[in-house]
């Protein structure tokens, strides 16, 4: 591939041991840094005390951070600036990846497209980890009494399972698109801080290690949202679910700061906030409302590990503690979190529907107002994921009021994506279809979560198989649909070529079949009344569960296909050339794949890119 | 090629009405037909909360899965290549978004208003006299003992027609304390206490199961009870082996 | 030197969209500081507010106080080590933390945070990179020195031993863990801002920060300040708000 800019390759001062730094040298720093802080605990520290395995595991967690930023070339920036000796500007096109094919995807490479590539593989990877689990998981729930895993192994299971698919999930649209795509859109060079998007980039590998080292020391038998004080007395892989868990705000809380600079100071000439195309509002509301929440999410972790490795007392009662502190800070990020996971994706479905019926988005302004107004409110609703513990009955009926609420933006979704399609020629592609998958399937998760807002109800269903089904709706049948659809749809940009439609629609059908019988189901366990994270069940689910287990195999399938349709795809699916959508966002507008640094010349922007031509 | 021909909307009002029938007929009869037999009053009214919020949402659901089967039918572009512009390129329709904006916010309001009425009737009618029953959760069983008596018990049994508090609390982790056919749930905390209170309405046996993962045999502590007549109930307290 | 020329080329090739103004970057990197505040209020509120949820809702009582066995200069855990026989534990009161020395930490940390302020301001308005250089330098010793008292306070933390079957660990009351995590925080901000400090004193003894170019001073001083800031509060709110 070409680039405008002709460069011989340069060689900064600096010397060649930097020039060599790549995934490799990451993994090894990080093994030998994990090792040296594992060798050096177990030395030192007071081995009779019930917290020495804990504080060898933090320290080893650690060290194996560390080393791996190290080992990547993460920490040479800060050091050499810490010297003096910034980076020239030879320097800054060099880890861009300037000339260096494709090894520059396995190194820290701040073009933000390659970042925006990097996560789309990551991604790949955390679903395809979760769902080897969900797998697992749902073998095991396929009759009653099974013995497919063992007991605390499945225990274990469910929370890893959780925890993986929710960081697949909050990277799955914004990792790929808020980097690769959104500094093109809003017609800038790279991102506001090229650096800092490799290390958030490479800082979710080294939290992922971490999450995946769960699996292999004990595992996480307490459900992925910790509750304490159960969490308080499991095994060392709590441990390093709570370094992961700290590791990983590092990486959002970079990646959300690096976005709205970038939206904020980079917009090019004539790019007003009324032209941005609304991926971008919808990227830059996300990240704000992540800013917001992973820091209760790093601090409830941190007490965590201070309970564990040196005998606070957060969260045992016997010193004061109390679970509930836990709950709190927890939900404070949790239920934030989750409108991180699905504003972006929302966001992407506004501009497919867009250019796949030739219209503009309908009401701009709703598009906006929605997405912002859940995430304000969404900081207001955090207890009702605690109406049943017991904390603070009195505020139920206002926790009620604000959850109930949330139904209003989150309809506007609604008014705008069909607003959009209506009487539009809907250009029935790959990305279309997965949107359309979308709205059958968001309904579904909005109406059960209303359901769930209200207390009586939520004092029979919380804690049900009734959840579980609910949130699936919304994470595989919303989030997901809506992360393939975007993937569908900036594919060609990426690669220069079509997603296979017919592997494409095959898997389309397969997940979508396989969601409406895997979580209908589910609801039907629920509402008959067995509660979830259970590794056995009485013979009165025994038909729901077998069916739901069938639908779980279905989605698989269907993913496996997708997985094959991307990488034979990749090589050799059939070329699209720069702008197979004829859509006006500027992505389209620059070649296929786009230049190192996307424009030779900033353009200046003269209206929104929702003008497909046709009366006004 | 499709014309964006101006289809008429009786077709989309049409399929809404019948998906909302449909809905409507779906909201009356699952509730109670998928969730567990109701044995207090508590359970009537969730029960029939599900039933009151499924009806609502059911023109909800109904409207879009229409509106997206019309566009199907109606708007998909069968040419071969890039569609052309739409006919139709509105960008707002200050009556619609307002209209649906006061419509879903009327529709909140309501099973709002609903849901704190309900809330506030299971919170309310405290009896004088209610049957106090002390629930302690541990791994991985439920043990029951009756204030004002030395019986301590594992299974729950419980007096028709009485209004029995329960004052829970937990020996190791959080457990959650929920009876499947009577609609409450509360958690089982270390350190404190917390409270439910309900009266059951029918004979016959129930179930109580652990909703908060409390460990290795988290889907093992479950446990059932039971409602008998008030001398029935008698009776098996005089029989219990009185605790120390 | 072909870099050099290189650099020129690119010069020459591109329009101003490469090379920005440094004040345009300054603006943008200050956006992005500000970002970063923002995220570290929230942190700051979540643990204050650990703070007051556990002294509010007070567990057992035992905000202040647990079952054990005292820790101070005579009984230390090697003490209770060597023990053939741990004497019988019992409810143990812990006394509150210094509050002067609690202020004294923050006064450090201020205090430095005025002396970098000045130096940044007399570098942006005099130009004397001399000056900044030593004035840096105070700054950076006097926020080493806030560091070496907050690891005084942690080690000053109440603490209790606690033995429970074959385990036996030193431990700490809901408030003595929220002390913890306060001044833990702030040592790790005291740690952070001796690199920074130290990075501005280096810089500036090598040329690279000027009274032209000061911008990374500038934000190294909106963090600083910050620093201070978070202190004052913190320290207002452990020093007034407490149980004895």
């Amino acid at each position: 591939m070409t680039t405008t800019l002709q460069h011989a390759p340069t060689k900064s001062k600096g010397g060649g041991l930097a020039r060599r730094q790549n995934f490799l040298t990451a993994l090894i720093g990080g093994v030998v840094f994990a090792w040296l802080a594992w060798f050096i605990g177990r030395h030192t520290l007071d081995n009779t005390t019930r917290t020495f395995s804990d504080q060898v595991a933090v320290l080893t967690s650690c060290g194996w951070t560390v080393g791996f930023w190290l080992g990547i070339g993460a920490l040479n920036g800060p050091g050499r600036w810490f010297i003096g000796r910034d980076h020239t500007r030879a320097d800054d096109l060099y880890y861009a990846g300037e000339n260096q094919g494709r090894a520059r995807y396995w190194k820290y490479c701040t073009d933000h497209k390659v970042v925006g590539v990097q996560y789309i593989i990551m991604t790949m990877v955390l679903l395809g980890a979760g769902g080897i689990l969900a797998m697992a998981i749902r073998t095991q729930l396929l009759t009653p009494g099974n013995h497919f895993v063992d007991q605390q192994v499945y225990n274990g299971f469910i929370a890893v399972h959780g925890m993986l698919m929710i960081l697949a999930l909050i990277v799955a649209v914004a990792g790929p698109w808020a980097n690769f795509v959104v500094p093109i859109m809003i017609g800038a060079h790279d991102m506001a801080f090229p650096r800092l998007n490799a290390l958030s980039f490479w800082t979710l590998v080294a939290a992922a290690g971490l999450l995946l080292t769960t699996l292999a020391v004990g595992s996480l038998p307490v459900g992925w949202v910790v509750l304490a004080p159960i969490s308080n007395q499991a095994g060392v892989g709590m441990d390093f679910f709570a370094m992961a868990i700290i590791v990983f705000t590092v990486s959002t809380t970079v990646a959300g700061i690096n976005t709205i600079a970038t939206v904020m100071t980079l917009r090019t000439k004539g790019m007003t906030l009324s032209r941005l195309p609304i991926f971008v509002w919808g990227s830059i509301i996300a990240a704000a409302l992540g800013l917001y929440a992973f820091p209760y999410f790093l601090t409830v972790e941190a007490i965590q590990i201070l309970d564990r490795t040196v005998s606070t007392s957060f969260f045992v009662a016997s010193g004061g503690g109390a679970g509930w502190l836990q709950a709190n800070l927890f939900w404070l990020m949790g239920h934030p979190e989750v409108y991180v996971i699905l504003i972006p994706a929302v966001a992407a479905l506004f501009e497919i529907a867009a250019v796949m019926s030739r219209k503009p988005v309908f009401s701009y302004r709703t598009a906006i107002a929605g997405m912002t107004g859940l995430a304000g409110l969404s900081v207001l609703v955090w207890a009702h994921h605690m109406f049943t513990t017991g904390w603070a009955p009195t505020l139920g009926g206002p926790f009620m009021l604000t959850t109930e609420l949330i139904s209003i933006p989150t309809g506007l979704f609604f008014l705008v994506l069909l607003g959009t399609l209506w009487r539009g020629n809907i250009w029935m592609k790959l990305p279309t279809l997965w949107l359309f998958g979308f709205v059958f399937n968001f309904i579904i998760a909005g109406i059960t979560g209303i359901y769930l807002s209200d207390i009586p109800i939520d004092n029979q269903l919380h804690g049900t198989m009734f959840v579980t089904a609910h949130f699936h709706y919304v994470f595989v049948g919303s989030v997901l649909f809506g992360a393939i659809a975007a993937l569908a749809f900036w594919f060609p940009k990426v690669s220069g070529r079509y997603l296979d439609e017919t592997q494409g629609k095959i898997s389309f059908w397969l997940v979508f079949i396989g969601v409406q019988v895997t979580f209908l189901a589910m609801f039907v366990s629920g509402l008959r009344g067995m509660p979830r994270r259970y590794s056995s069940y009485s013979m009165i689910f025994e038909h729901t569960n077998f069916v739901t287990t069938m639908g779980a195999y279905m989605i698989m399938a269907g993913m496996l296909v997708l997985l094959g349709a991307v990488i034979s795809s990749w090589r050799k699916g059939e070329p699209s050339g720069p702008n197979p959508w004829q859509a006006n966002s500027l992505e389209w507008l620059v070649p296929t794949p786009p230049p190192l640094e996307n424009f030779d010349v900033l353009p200046t922007i003269k209206e929104d890119p929702y003008n497909f031509g046709g009366k006004r | 090629m499709a014309t964006n021909k101006k289809y008429s909307l009786a077709g989309f009002y049409w399929l809404w009405f019948t998906l909302t029938v449909v809905g409507v007929i779906i909201s009356i009869w699952a509730p109670g037909y998928l969730m567990p037999m109701s044995m207090s009053s508590n359970m009537h009214l969730t029960i029939l909360t599900m039933v009151v919020f499924s009806v609502a949402a059911a023109p909800v659901a109904a409207g879009v899965y229409a509106a997206t089967a019309y566009l199907l039918r109606h708007n998909v572009y069968r040419g071969d290549s890039v569609p052309p512009a739409a006919k139709d390129q509105t960008r707002e329709n200050a009556r619609l978004t307002i209209g649906w904006i006061l419509a879903s916010t009327v529709l909140t309001v309501f099973l709002l208003i609903w849901g704190l009425g309900a809330l506030s009737v299971d919170n309310g009618g405290n009896e004088a006299n209610p049957l106090v029953v002390n629930v302690t959760g541990q791994q991985w069983l439920w043990s029951f003992s009756y204030a004002g008596t030395h019986v301590q018990s594992n299974t729950l049994v419980l007096p028709e027609n009485r209004e029995v508090v329960f004052h829970i609390t937990s020996k190791d982790v959080t457990h959650g304390f929920w009876i499947a056919q009577m609609g409450i749930q509360v958690d089982a905390n270390v350190g404190t206490v917390t409270e439910l209170h309900t009266t059951p309405n029918k004979l016959g046996t129930f179930d109580i199961r652990c909703t908060q993962f409390c460990g290795l045999n988290h889907a093992f502590m479950v446990t059932q009870g039971q409602v008998m007549t008030t001398q029935g109930f008698d009776n098996w307290l005089a029989a219990q082996p009185q605790r120390a | 030197m072909a870099t050099n020329t290189l650099n020129a080329q690119h010069q020459e090739h591109h329009d101003g969209g490469h090379h920005e103004p440094p004040a345009k970057v300054y603006g943008r990197q200050k956006m992005a500081l500000w970002l970063f505040i923002g995220g570290d209020i929230i942190t700051m509120s979540a643990m204050l507010f650990t703070y007051l949820y556990l002294r509010g809702v007070n567990t057992q009582n035992h905000w202040m106080s647990m079952v054990g066995l005292p820790v101070d200069k005579v009984h230390t855990y090697g003490y209770y080590e060597n023990l053939a026989n741990l004497p019988s534990q019992h409810l143990i009161h812990v006394a509150p933390m210094s509050p002067s020395f609690n202020w004294l930490v923050t006064g450090v940390s201020v205090l430095s945070a005025l002396i970098f302020w000045s130096a940044e301001r007399n570098l942006r308005k005099n130009g004397n990179r001399a000056a900044f250089t030593w004035n840096a330098l105070f700054a950076t010793v006097a926020v080493v020195v806030a560091a070496v008292l907050s690891v005084v306070q942690l080690r000053h933390l109440p603490q209790i031993y606690v033995a429970v079957n074959d385990s036996h660990t030193l431990s700490y009351t809901a408030y003595s863990s929220s002390m913890m995590v306060l001044t833990g925080s702030a040592l790790v901000h005291f740690i952070l801002l001796a690199y920074l400090g130290l990075a501005m004193v280096v810089r500036s003894a090598r040329g690279v920060l000027t009274g032209e170019k000061w911008f990374h001073a500038g934000l190294v001083r909106l963090f600083w300040v910050w620093v201070a800031v978070s202190g004052i509060i913190v320290s207002a709110v452990t020093t007034t708000v407490n149980v004895h």
